[in-house]
């Protein structure tokens, strides 16, 4: 069964249509990557999903369940996490606490003025432990604002899966990094979604390539192909509208 | 009953294009800045009190005409040196001093001229009854306000756009950067706009100090109410704030002027209390009395069932 | 910093707090200390609002009023026997009152931070100030209403009639808001308030309501100013509609603004300030607002992170053992600007004296001899020659001691 799950979703902001119905359906522990060109509606379906937007209509549906025009705390809480394309981290926390914060609501803490953060053990373990994923310990006491741009890519990382949800949505998380960089971010996301359920809007073909179990290209709001990777390499449409002349490294 | 629905009507409509004055300059600059100049009921009150200056040396009418032109360059000042400054620390900073701008300027207006009511008087030459309604009199000047009011209003319409420096300040309102790219000097313009904004409200100040009196709580006693207008008329909408305007000027008049209060609504349903209840007080408003609070009402209700105001942008 | 070294600072300002009154024992003393408990409790809890927070509120002053006037009502029914109990309860009575309120309020105007919060803050303030002429019952009017501390229970044999007697009392209070407030920011909605403030959007991302931990920090900020409310109440056993409305509002705004919105300890340094402005300062002068109106906007243009925050500007250099190397600097600055600003005051007391002389600095000075404002605006002039002069080597000082040279990154 389909973990997450698009029905025919359409969004209009009033007279233009940016995405036109558009179906898609996820399986758990997918690796799945969305491409297209820019202004296909990529960040908007991301809005959609995590209750930024409300739906013209459709409907979206986390493990069967309707999420389509909910608030992002809500689906949040239901095990869907989202990055975003520009960083998006709260700058004057440090780094610690950042992440600290996004675990805040999965430990069941809730709004609760009766405990005192710094001796919740169990919690400042794993938020310890978030930041050795992402390769920040060091950075821990660190104001978030004033950290270098691929640390706080990795920061956004961070606070994205420190909630332990089960799906992660990546918006461009290589965005403006140099090649090396990207390497390693690449190889970070590939450890900390081991067993989950990855989406990822990604520009770099050859990314893509290498991490996706199956791709869906969006161009104009439409899905106009939704396959494996090498299905997909050999798309006319999707070449015709997209690739163009791809030198693929085979 | 029908003189005072008349009388009350004029009065409010005076007041409304009064109240409109001051919340154009405000829009202007919320629309252009992004920022509520909380000192505007201020840069009216300096314009009464200049305006009052000048008339004791060189008249009323000179008082009209430079007095805004004072206020005018003052505000033009304030933006290029303090506000310009304050605007990378963000939106709260910039609240706060224009919060503090407003504290400073009662202060400095109490220093200069004191805190005695000011007899600033209306021209002799508008000392008139215009027109004489089942006895009662409408003054030839509170004539002369509407007719500036409108007058001011028109212009600024006409300026905004029919003009080419109309046009750009349109669009510097919405994407300053694409305007400063296509070579004009926005800060210039921000300078300009707040400018022309403040020059409104100390008009404004200069043509209700004779009706409002001129004394140092008039910015207090408008200040709020031009706030709630803009609330009310939507954030950054001329033609809202315009109908808020309007609507809370006869509002309030009409709530002065009426004698109802809750001891009549009660009597419909036959409910009688003695005068000694525990809540006596509530029993016995009466709609002259909270006059002054109906505004604030109006704008907690608005804000709590259509927050972006009559006119405003919706969010998403 | 270590668990000692935070029990030592709590312990240093209890200690402070208690022994105060011995320093200075005179009754005006003793009265501006009540007056800074009171200021420190009130501008603590706007700065849960703003500092903490990111809600701008211009209707503060609303939970500290009603606290008040529920604690004079207490008061009162104290007197008249309807009640029972000891008066170091009232300032709780008047924060249960202010948090009831902030709830009330707090559900509709929550949802939004910005600009709307606080226009809706202004308008909610205004309207229950205006409200507090109309319902007399309970505001009493115009005139306030004014009550008793020396009724009920006496307290160890207490009664609370001498000035002294309620300072303890009040900086007992004041000692537990402070800790209570400081483990706020400690706790999971705490943490949450500071990150809404940065990042509304996010923090909804990461499973919470924005509006929700919005509203939970109005309250506590509601509850808090209900007790500075309370406090107010005990000190001068009297309040009246002024307690509600914008100006006070407006006052606390400066005090937390001054002394530093991003740090714990900026309100306090606030609250003292302006205490010692407001009961010192104005013996001196009239114009003691005006100052104030300068300082304030001076510190919005220059210091906007007030002046904890140019405290803690001086932390890196501190801790690099380059603090010494600033003080030269500080002072070829500092002097001429202080003789600038002095030389400033003394024109502004001279344009508004009335009478034949003016009495400052301890200098009797004749408004009528031109001689004497040629004199001052020289003085004033040179002064600021001089302070442009040295700013350019206090800068080259101040980069000096902050620049952390690659190798130690």
């Amino acid at each position: 069964m389909a973990i997450l799950s698009l029905k025919n979703v359409h969004k209009s902001f009033g007279n233009t249509q940016i995405i036109r119905g558009v179906s898609l359906d996820i399986e758990q522990g997918e690796k799945h990557a969305i491409i297209g060109p820019n202004g296909a509606g990529k960040s908007t379906l991301y809005h959609l999903i995590s209750g930024l937007y409300r739906v013209t209509s459709g409907t979206i549906e986390l493990r069967q369940q309707p999420i389509h025009n909910r608030a992002p705390y809500e689906i949040s809480r239901l095990g869907l996490a989202r990055s975003f394309q520009v960083t998006n981290i709260f700058p004057r926390l440090n780094v610690f606490e950042n992440v600290r914060c996004a675990l805040l609501w999965s430990h069941g803490f809730r709004y609760s003025f009766w405990h005192l953060l710094g001796r919740q053990g169990e919690l400042n373990d794993s938020a310890m432990h978030v930041l050795d994923q992402i390769g920040l310990k060091d950075k821990a006491r660190y104001p978030a604002g004033e950290l270098a741009y691929a640390q706080q890519r990795a920061l956004e990382l961070g606070i994205a899966i420190a909630s332990g949800a089960e799906v992660i949505m990546l918006d461009e998380p290589v965005a403006g990094m140099s090649h090396s960089e990207a390497e390693n971010a690449v190889q970070l996301i590939r450890r900390i979604t081991e067993g989950k359920t990855l989406i990822m809007v990604e520009h770099d073909m050859n990314i893509v390539f290498d991490v996706a179990d199956r791709i869906t290209v969006l161009v104009y709001g439409e899905v106009i192909a939704s396959d494996v990777p090498a299905a997909i390499r050999g798309n006319p449409k999707v070449q015709e509208a997209y690739l163009g002349e791809v030198a693929t490294s085979a | 009953m029908l003189d005072v629905l008349i009388f009350a009507t004029l009065n409010g409509v005076v007041t409304g294009l009064l109240l409109f004055m001051l919340a154009a300059g405000l829009t202007l600059i919320f629309s252009m800045m992004g920022v509520l100049n909380f000192a505007h009921a201020s840069f009216y009150m300096l314009g009464a009190y200049c305006a009052y200056s000048i008339s004791l040396y060189l008249g009323f009418w000179v008082g009209l005409l430079v007095a805004p032109l004072l206020v005018g360059v003052l505000g033009a000042l304030i933006e290029r040196y303090g506000l310009r400054r304050v605007h990378q620390s963000g939106h709260v900073a910039e609240l706060v001093f224009t919060f503090g701008l407003a504290f400073l300027i009662e202060e400095s207006i109490q220093f200069f001229w004191g805190r005695d009511t000011k007899n600033y008087q209306s021209p002799d030459i508008l000392d008139f009854a215009l027109f004489t309604l089942f006895g009662q009199e409408f003054s030839a000047y509170r004539g002369f306000m509407i007719a500036i009011s409108v007058g001011i209003f028109i212009g600024l319409y006409f300026v905004l756009t029919r003009t080419r420096i109309g046009i750009i300040i349109q669009a510097a309102i919405t994407h300053p950067k694409t305007v400063a790219n296509l070579g004009h000097n926005v800060p210039l313009i921000f300078m300009g706009v707040f400018g022309a904004g403040t020059a409104l409200a100390g008009l404004a100040g200069v043509i209700a100090g004779p009706v409002l009196t001129t004394f140092p709580g008039m910015a207090v006693v408008l200040g709020s109410i031009v706030f709630v207008i803009v609330v009310i008329g939507g954030l950054g909408s001329l033609a809202g704030a315009f109908i808020a305007s309007l609507l809370i000027g006869l509002l309030q008049s009409y709530a002065i002027a009426s004698d109802v209060g809750m001891q009549d609504l009660l009597n419909v349903f036959g409910i009688d209390f003695p005068y000694d209840h525990p809540l006596a007080d509530l029993w016995g408003l009466t709609l002259p009395q909270i006059a002054p609070i109906l505004p604030f009402l109006l704008l907690i209700l608005v804000l709590i069932f259509r927050p972006t105001g009559l006119l405003g942008k919706r969010e998403e | 910093m270590t668990l000692l070294r935070k029990l030592s600072v709590w312990v240093a300002y209890l200690a402070a707090l208690l022994l105060l009154p011995q320093l200075f024992d005179s009754i005006l003393a003793i009265s501006v200390f009540n007056q800074m408990a009171i200021a420190i409790v009130f501008a603590l809890s706007y700065n849960m609002l703003l500092g903490q927070g990111g809600m701008l509120s211009f209707g503060h002053a609303v939970y500290f009023g009603m606290g008040g006037f529920l604690a004079v009502h207490a008061l009162l029914m104290l007197e008249t026997e309807t009640a029972h109990f000891s008066i170091i309860w009232i300032p709780l009575i008047g924060g249960l009152f202010g948090l009831l309120a902030a709830i009330f309020i707090g559900s509709f105007s929550t949802r939004k931070a910005g600009t709307v919060f606080a226009m809706i803050s202004l308008g909610i303030g205004e309207l229950i100030a205006a409200s507090s002429l109309i319902f007399v019952d309970f505001f009493g009017g115009e005139a306030g209403i004014s009550g008793d501390r020396t009724y009920g229970p006496t307290f160890f044999g207490i009664d609370f009639a001498q000035n002294v007697e309620v300072y303890y009392l009040a900086s007992g209070w004041v000692f537990i808001s402070t800790v209570f407030m400081y483990l706020f920011i400690q706790t999971p909605v705490g943490r949450m308030a500071n990150a809404v403030r940065d990042n509304p959007v996010r923090a909804e991302f990461i499973g919470y309501s924005a509006r929700h931990v919005r509203f939970i920090s109005f309250c506590a900020s509601g509850l808090f100013a209900g007790i500075a409310g309370g406090l107010f109440a005990l000190n001068y056993e009297f309040i009246t509609e002024e307690n509600l409305n914008a100006a006070t509002s407006g006052r606390v705004l400066l005090m937390a603004y001054i002394g530093g919105l991003g740090y714990f300890i900026g309100p306090i340094i606030g609250a003292v300030l302006l205490t010692l402005m407001n009961s010192l300062l104005s013996n001196y002068t009239e114009l003691w607002m005006l100052y104030l109106g300068i300082l304030f906007l001076l510190t919005v243009m220059f210091l906007p992170r007030g002046f904890a925050g140019f405290i803690m500007m001086h932390q890196l250099a501190w801790v690099r053992g380059k603090l010494r190397d600033l003080v030269v600097p500080y002072l070829m600055t500092g002097i001429p600007a202080v003789i600038f600003m002095l030389s400033l005051i003394a024109l502004i007391e001279l344009v508004h004296a009335e009478e034949a002389s003016l009495h400052i600095y301890g200098l009797t000075l004749d408004p009528a001899a031109a001689g004497t404002w040629i004199a001052l605006l020289l003085i004033a002039t040179a002064a600021l020659f001089g302070t442009r002069r040295s700013l350019p080597q206090l800068r080259a000082a101040w980069d000096t001691a902050n620049h952390i040279p690659d190798e130690e990154r």
